[in-house]
């Protein structure tokens, strides 16, 4: 892979509303944002030969998706999987590409993760208990917070991490959110509105948890040489790396520690070696933020700070507009919408296009006042390179380093 | 018929290895699978020795003391059964047996609930990193049982650490 930086990019970026209440299935708004996407682009049917979507046996599958928008397939996969799909399945696209399978490939993600599948799967358990559930579920352990909430409990006893230092991630992102029109959640909040909100499972509280929400997000690879052609300056590829593991153990990662320490820690070396640069390089980041907590350790994985002192970089101001390297400048999960992560990839396309759909009238066209106050700007100036670090679970990340 | 919070428990016909686990328990012990070529032991039931991939396993029982490495204490019930029993603490307990192997960070860690003597959610203010535990069983019917905790009288690793309120 070291010899595919910069020949492939993203070129097309599609997204439906985020709402609590779509009232359409997965279908509908896979299409709206796939199609989306190849405006954007300024692709048409015949142009798209390629589709890479990911599920949790929630969604509409690529063929479908493809044969509504008139779109005939050279290559397709629909995987099983949730956070860190999305920059796995870019590697995927681009392996594709390069062995000829396919020449532009889109990649979706569509869902009503609030009125039909949610993330914690409320009233979706089955009435028993066996095989696998015999491990966590019988032992009260039934949601992706409730999962990961031994990695934090372990990290704030390891460091000394608060609440409060990490609440931060909470207030920044909806800063953020403040200046996204489409956000489900656009309003701001203190860290005192986060560590007063009510105990979801210690030590997250409801507003270190991100919003459920019904969506369809879509992006679109393709070569360098095919993106130099289309509508927008092409966000090309530096490296990526996809759901890179810990060691776990009958699926068990808890065995093996320390378990405060998440998978970016052996995807870092992978991304940052075909990217060629480090992260002091790295001016924007949209570190995954299913919840406060997530986002940090991922900072931490990837060396943005040193291990244990994520308490302190989330909290010093440096992830917000303004500060050196802003995260989530969408919003994130926290309070744009829950997307499985594809949304944090579209924001840096945006952010390296210059084209953050903030508040700023002529946003379209570049201009942006650089006013992070509310409802106001939230581009960041001169942005040159960008990194994304998915999560589906502690010991599981995804990396994604792209420059325009 | 087995159950656990009024919830049917099955071990399917081709799963041996959790229904000895949860057989063992229900006599009152707690196995785990030990490697036939390297005698380490693992934990939760795997198909293979991740330390030297032998296929072979038998059981081995420990003594279901520990330590509790993290926990977390679950306010918001997701699963039907559970929600009655608010605020529980799930602990993630390091067993005496094969600490700091193979590495230092690692060790045999196993989830449970942490219950007070009537099996009810022990207190949260009981509840700490550091605090020893000992297993006891919860009685699921049809002859099998479900390794849990509860605070065992002797004094804790270092100073009980729990999240600051
Ligand atoms: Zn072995």
């Amino acid at each position: 892979m070291p010899g595919l930086r910069d020949q492939y990019a993203i070129v097309g970026i599609g997204a439906t509303e985020f709402s609590r209440d779509s009232g359409r299935t997965t279908r509908a708004l896979g299409v709206e944002a796939v199609r989306a996407a190849m405006l954007d682009a300024g692709l048409g049917a015949g142009d798209v030969d390629g589709m890479l979507s990911y599920h949790g046996n929630d969604s509409t599958s690529s063929p479908t998706i493809a044969g509504d928008l008139g779109i005939r397939l050279n290559f397709y996969m629909d995987c099983s999987g949730g956070g860190s799909s999305t920059e796995a399945l870019i590697g995927l696209a681009m392996g594709a590409i390069e062995v000829g399978m396919c020449q532009t490939v889109v990649i979706f993600r569509a869902m009503n993760g609030y009125t039909e599948a949610r993330i914690g799967g409320t009233g979706r358990q089955a009435p028993v208990f066996r095989g696998g559930s015999l491990d966590a579920a019988i032992h009260g352990m039934h949601s992706a917070g409730q999962s990961f909430a031994p990695s934090f409990m372990r990290h704030m006893y390891e460091y000394g991490t608060t609440s409060e230092q990490v609440a931060h991630v909470k207030v920044a992102h909806s800063k953020h959110a403040s200046n996204n029109p489409r956000a489900f959640y656009p309003q701001r909040v203190t860290v005192e509105d986060v560590v007063n909100s009510r105990w979801i499972t210690k030590p997250l509280h409801l507003l270190d948890c991100c919003v459920e929400t019904d969506n369809g997000v879509a992006i679109i690879v393709t070569s360098a040489d095919r993106a130099r052609d289309l509508r927008h300056k092409p966000a090309y590829i530096m490296g990526v790396a996809g759901r890179v593991n810990k060691e776990q153990p009958g699926g068990y990662h808890w065995t093996r520690g320390p378990i405060s320490r998440v998978a970016g820690h052996y995807a870092a070396p992978i991304v940052f070696g075909q990217a060629g640069v480090g992260p002091e390089d790295i001016e924007v980041t949209g570190s995954y933020d299913a919840f406060t907590f997530t986002t940090m350790l991922q900072l931490e994985a990837y060396g943005f700070c040193k291990e244990g002192e994520g308490g302190d970089y989330v909290s010093s101001g440096i992830i917000e507009l303004g500060g050196a390297r802003p995260n989530n400048t969408h919003g994130g999960h926290l309070c744009e919408g829950y997307t499985h992560g594809i949304g944090h990839v579209v924001e840096s396309v945006r952010q390296l296009r210059g084209q953050a759909d903030d508040y700023c009238p002529n946003w379209e066209q570049g201009e942006h006042t650089y006013d992070y106050s509310e409802h106001g700007c939230r581009q960041v100036r001169d942005v040159e390179i960008t990194m994304n670090l998915g999560w589906a679970s502690p010991p599981t990340g995804s990396a994604l380093i792209m420059h325009n | 018929m087995a159950e656990y919070l009024g919830v049917r428990v099955e071990v399917a016909s081709n799963d041996p290895e959790h229904r000895e686990f949860l057989e063992a328990a229900g006599r009152g012990q707690f196995v785990v699978q030990r490697c036939p070529e390297c005698q380490k032991l693992r934990y939760p039931i795997g198909s293979a020795c991740p330390f030297c991939q032998s296929l072979g396993y038998e059981w081995a029982e420990v003594s279901g003391r520990g330590t509790i490495y993290s926990y977390e204490v679950v306010h918001h019930g997701i699963h039907p059964s559970f929600r009655p029993i608010t605020p529980y603490p799930v602990v993630l307990v390091e067993l005496d047996e094969q600490r700091g192997v193979p590495g230092p960070a690692d060790g045999l860690r196993v989830l449970g609930l942490l219950v007070d003597a009537e099996g009810r959610p022990e207190d949260e203010e009981r509840t700490g990193i550091g605090a020893r535990v000992q297993v006891e069983f919860a009685d699921l019917g049809d002859g099998l049982g479900l390794p849990r905790f509860r605070l065992a009288d002797e004094p804790p690793e270092g100073e009980v650490w729990r999240y600051p309120d």
